[in-house]
């Protein structure tokens, strides 16, 4: 298990490099001139040619790449060129909010996942129903859950809020997690009303992953219970809830935990919508205002952030999958 | 974006291990045959009707903005007075063909590369098959997003966008499956009765390979048909006013307070889409598996 913690861990080096060159290569080539759109389009020459030599767009490419990495290691991740801030510090607060909203995200998809996936191994009338409701609710985007969450609880009910993190206002430092930090400063109320902010957002990420999840999960359930192996268990002697636990569950897990490591890329991805939908001050709306100023070079670090942040996650489900299941480790 | 889950645990374990996984037990049964109803229906509604449609996608018909669902527009109006029925028959079109052609691109490709590494073995293999892991291990829609926003946002762009991150599941399972395939009996035998090169693979290795593949890009459309919707939402498909789903999804949402089918009709008929492409992704599964036994 070590070595193949090592192997894992060491095998990030060169799909972390890659992605660095892949995000560099799409931004330098791609898209307009990031000096014209930074200047705007009315510069004169001399100012174009001197801010190229300024921001280093004359250096070589290579050169211009160490920097582009140097910078991202030391953590200066340049400057907006459409908002002319340092995007470290446009960064600082946005991360803890995308931060806050993708573990509610997770949580309620397992929590939807676990929930379902009883529903929907259950046999009898109605069963047909509720699959065929819960296969569709798996193909709802996640703009029109968001949206169909907001007319109906939000208009119709009143019952939860349509957009930002809190009625209040920035919570006291700490973690920048609003929930967390209302707990951590006892103002129950903030985090109450924080929690009702992330509902709606949550769940319109969450709705989809927590479907196919209940679906993998449910299926892995029913056929590890049939196998003949929980047959043979059952024949010696074991009862239904040790059954359950030994030859159902954690042989459901490990295909159940592999779609939650492929799920969190497709939930980075809807994050960028759902952010953008609930004005959630976070990466993803950041992410989308970048692309729509066609600001290359900042859009290249968010998206190199998200990029990486996935790799790591499944390297992490990738170990917790070997952890599982010995025979993981095996390639 | 999810799409069904057996396509998404196949992206994963395409990586290592290379299998179909079982039929989920737990999917609705529809029969055989209805999905490929449904979507010979949409297809018709699709291509025919913005045809058939007195209004068009970027004339306004003048007399209603705003409007709710009424027999003169069945799915009522948008704000500057479009009728929603038309343009979302006409977003259909575009999702349909746009879809269908990153699905083919992809798979294309796929087969291409995986056979040439799978037939080929040794360094090419070797080399085919890290470039394939390294697009594996990236974030398909982010890395899709920083492409698209690179080109310049447009509908061509996306379907590039996507069609470069989309491929390498293909030449993953291809690769497998050629493998397992050269192996077999019946290439075994064309072999020693003389048969070689390319006669070989094209008669007798990649038709082997071609049902995995038609069925994983059955199953890959509605992923596909919503990542485009969802580049198109936070801007990175055709400009406005084009009737692209997810464009006039997020449009949609400045009208959500007063007039909610704006934003609700276009993303509706996304899931549709999706929805549909899911159940044939299954008929043509169970189709061929009932060929194969």
């Amino acid at each position: 298990m070590l070595r193949f913690t090592l192997f894992r861990v060491a095998s990030l080096v060169p799909v972390l490099l890659a992605l660095s060159v892949l995000v560099f290569l799409v931004s330098h080539f791609g898209g307009g001139d990031p000096v014209h759109a930074y200047l705007g389009a009315n510069a004169s020459q001399d100012a174009v040619e001197a801010t190229r030599a300024r921001l280093g767009l004359d250096d070589p490419l290579v050169v211009q790449y160490w920097n582009y990495v140097s910078g991202i290691l030391t953590g200066d991740l340049g400057q907006s060129l459409s908002t002319r801030r340092s995007v470290s510090s446009e960064l600082a607060t946005r991360i803890p909010a995308t931060l806050e909203l993708a573990l509610a995200t997770v949580v309620l998809s397992i929590l939807i996942g676990v929930g379902l996936a009883r529903a929907y191994a259950l046999d009898g009338r109605g069963a047909g129903w509720l699959r065929f409701v819960l296969f569709s609710a798996a193909s709802a985007p996640a703009f029109l859950v968001a949206t169909a969450g907001v007319v109906l609880l939000a208009v119709q009910v009143d019952l939860l809020p349509v957009s930002g993190r809190t009625s209040y206002g920035a919570s006291e430092g700490l973690t920048g997690l609003y929930v967390l930090d209302g707990l951590l400063t006892g103002n129950l109320a903030y985090s109450l009303d924080a929690l009702k902010h992330l509902a709606l957002p949550a769940l319109a990420g969450s709705l989809g992953p927590g479907v196919a999840l209940a679906r993998v999960l449910a299926d892995g359930l029913s056929t590890n219970l049939a196998s003949k192996h929980a047959q043979t268990a059952r024949s010696l002697g074991e009862t239904e809830s040790q059954v359950l636990r030994r030859h159902g569950l954690r042989n459901a897990a490990s295909p159940a935990l592999s779609l939650l490591g492929v799920q969190v890329g497709m939930m980075l991805s809807s994050l960028v919508v759902v952010e953008s939908i609930f004005s959630w001050n976070g990466l993803g709306q950041y992410l989308v205002r970048a692309i729509n100023t066609a600001d290359t070079s900042t859009v290249a670090t968010v998206s190199l952030l998200l990029g990486a942040t996935y790799v790591v996650i499944n390297t992490l489900v990738d170990l917790g999958l070997a952890a599982l299941d010995p025979r993981a480790r095996l390639s | 974006m999810p799409s069904s889950p057996e396509a998404l645990v196949l992206r994963r374990l395409g990586r290592r291990a290379v299998r179909s996984p079982g039929r989920g037990a737990g999917v609705p049964r529809l029969g055989v045959r209805v999905p490929y109803v449904l979507l010979g229906l949409l297809v018709l509604a699709a291509v025919v009707g913005p045809w058939l449609s007195p209004y068009r996608t970027d004339v306004p018909s003048g007399e209603a903005y705003l409007a709710p669902f009424s027999a003169g527009h069945l799915l009522g109006t948008d704000n500057l007075g479009l009728d929603l029925a038309t343009r979302v028959l006409s977003g259909m079109r575009i999702s349909l063909f746009a879809a269908v052609v990153v699905t083919g691109v992809a798979a294309v490709v796929g087969l291409v590369v995986g056979t040439l590494a799978g037939y080929a073995g040794g360094w090419v293999d070797s080399l085919l098959m890290r470039v394939t892991d390294l697009f594996l291990a990236f974030p398909a829609t982010i890395v899709a997003m920083a492409i698209v926003a690179g080109l310049g946002p447009g509908l061509t762009s996306s379907m590039i966008g996507i069609s470069v991150v989309w491929w390498p599941l293909y030449a993953r399972i291809v690769r497998g499956e050629v493998r397992r395939a050269s192996r077999s009996l019946h290439v075994e035998a064309a072999r020693t009765s003389g048969t070689t090169g390319w006669r070989l693979l094209t008669r007798h290795v990649v038709p082997t390979v071609l049902p995995t593949v038609l069925v994983t890009a059955s199953l890959d459309i509605g992923a596909v048909v919503m990542t485009l919707a969802a580049l198109a939402f936070i801007g990175l498909g055709s400009p406005a006013p084009s009737p692209e789903l997810g464009l006039m999804a997020s449009g949609g949402m400045d009208y959500v307070l007063s007039a909610w089918w704006i934003p609700v009709v276009p993303g509706i008929a996304v899931g549709v889409l999706a929805l549909i492409f899911n159940y044939v992704g299954d008929s043509v599964r169970t189709t061929l598996r009932a060929k194969e036994a």
